[in-house]
């Protein structure tokens, strides 16, 4: 499965390309709008602020074309600052419009907490999905972020994680996802996630 | 509790030293690379990276071994030895560190407000000591500093995580200074990872009972004496 990685200068695009690798798909870097060309999935991986990361993406001259992608079913999943570029705009910083392929925005951790919220916390499944299938209760996974989305549509919301609020840790609309933490830092609970995110964006690709 | 996996750095191998004594190494492996994808892999959800020549420099002297080993395994990696300066900062999570250890240059130095200024929760430091005063340079030389003095001003200034480290128990094999663990916890208000000087299960549950984030391992795992997956189970629950 050929995964166009958008390289907008994130910083997890190394360890997000090993992870998509070894998950079993072929990871190919992507840094202007002809190389979404033939992608069986788009991956927007992401660390950094908001308005700046729309900006790169603007300078690569990417956001059409990425949301064009998404809008004929190419699936997209976005990872951490990644998945909230997905939504409407954000509290952090510049207004900036985001890629607005799910309705909501990102709004800041709650004040009382340490943030950024950096560390291992657990998931809690709301919506049943394959994604989940073979992962032990309450699997652990690895954040490292200041801010959250707050989708309009909840059904959405299929995982969400408790750390100073109770917040979406993985949504879905039609395929589309967004995962708030690190697959690619989340050690087995991780890799096992992105396999069956691979195998379901296979199975839509080619129905049996 | 949360288990560190070491791997000390030293001339682009990995290596323990007793006291952290150069002269008395001890190879673990050639290959850094491949031990970090081994803890990976066997559940770890950290690991702690040291580079020695650096923290004998006081510069960074593998930085393109870190970026290999943080690209290398699917966890976060915490980073130290010889991180004086906030280019060096940069230089350190550009390579992938999800958590750079400040040492001598915390203590010794004026880095720290800015590195807190800049990197907040990133950054945690090392606080070494021999005795009850905090060691320096490598561990080479011990300054006049108490470490609960140290610790407590540090706190203050924003520092978010101890990492406390009796010299003279690293890689002994002896047991760790629960005594000097336990006292800096009731002294700050912070998270305090234990090092140096675990080697047995025994020792992760005494840290975990005594209120330890995390604690390293390295010598004990190298030769066997703990087992990771034995240890990973001795002390469940994560943060």
């Amino acid at each position: 499965m050929r995964i166009a990685l958008i390289d907008y200068g994130a910083g997890n695009l190394r360890s997000a390309g090993r992870a998509l690798q070894e998950a079993g798909g072929s990871p190919v870097v992507v840094t202007d709008p002809a190389g979404l060309r033939g992608a069986d999935a788009i991956v927007v991986p992401g660390v950094g602020a908001f308005a700046p990361a729309m900006a790169r993406l603007a300078a690569a001259r990417l956001v059409e074309p990425l949301r064009d992608a998404a809008r004929s079913g190419v699936p997209l999943v976005g990872i951490c600052l990644g998945m909230q570029l997905l939504f409407e705009d954000s509290e952090e910083g510049e207004p900036a419009p985001g890629l607005s392929l799910l309705a909501g925005r990102v709004v800041r951790l709650p004040a009382g907490v340490k943030i950024p919220h950096m560390g291992w916390n657990t998931l809690e499944v709301r919506t049943p999905d394959a994604i989940f299938d073979g992962l032990p209760e309450a699997p652990y996974v690895y954040f490292v972020h200041s801010y959250v989305v707050a989708p309009v549509d909840p059904r959405a919301v299929l995982a969400e994680t408790v750390y100073g609020s109770r917040f979406p840790a993985v949504v879905r609309q039609g395929t589309v996802w967004g995962l708030q933490f690190h697959p690619e830092k989340s050690s087995r609970i991780g890799a096992v996630l992105l396999r069956n995110l691979l195998a379901q964006i296979a199975a839509l690709r080619s129905p049996a | 509790m949360i288990i560190y996996p070491a791997i000390d750095l030293m001339s682009d191998s990995a290596v323990r030293l007793r006291q952290g004594d150069p002269g008395r190494r001890i190879a673990v492996g050639d290959d850094p690379v491949a031990l970090a994808r081994r803890w990976a892999a066997e559940g770890a959800r950290w690991l702690h990276l040291v580079d020695l020549d650096g923290a004998m420099a006081g510069a960074p002297r593998h930085l393109d071994l870190v970026r290999r080993i943080c690209g290398a395994v699917s966890i976060p990696v915490q980073v130290g030895g010889g991180l004086r300066t906030v280019a060096d900062l940069r230089a350190i999570f550009e390579a992938g560190a999800a958590r750079a250890i400040l040492g001598t240059a915390a203590v010794a130095g004026d880095l720290l407000p800015e590195a807190i200024a800049q990197f907040g929760d990133g950054i945690a430091v090392a606080l070494d000591a021999r005795g009850d005063l905090v060691a320096i340079e490598g561990w080479q030389q011990t300054s006049a500093v108490p470490v609960l003095e140290a610790a407590r001003s540090m706190a203050k200034a924003g520092v978010a995580r101890f990492i406390y480290t009796d010299v003279s128990r690293d890689g002994m094999l002896a047991g760790p200074n629960l005594a000097g663990l336990a006292s800096l916890i009731a002294e700050v208000p912070v998270p305090v990872i234990l090092s140096g000087g675990i080697a047995t299960p025994d020792d992760l549950r005494a840290a975990a009972a005594a209120g330890a984030e995390g604690a390293v391992v390295g010598r004990a795992l190298y030769d066997g004496r703990i087992r990771l997956d034995e240890a990973l189970r001795a002390v469940t629950g994560a943060s």
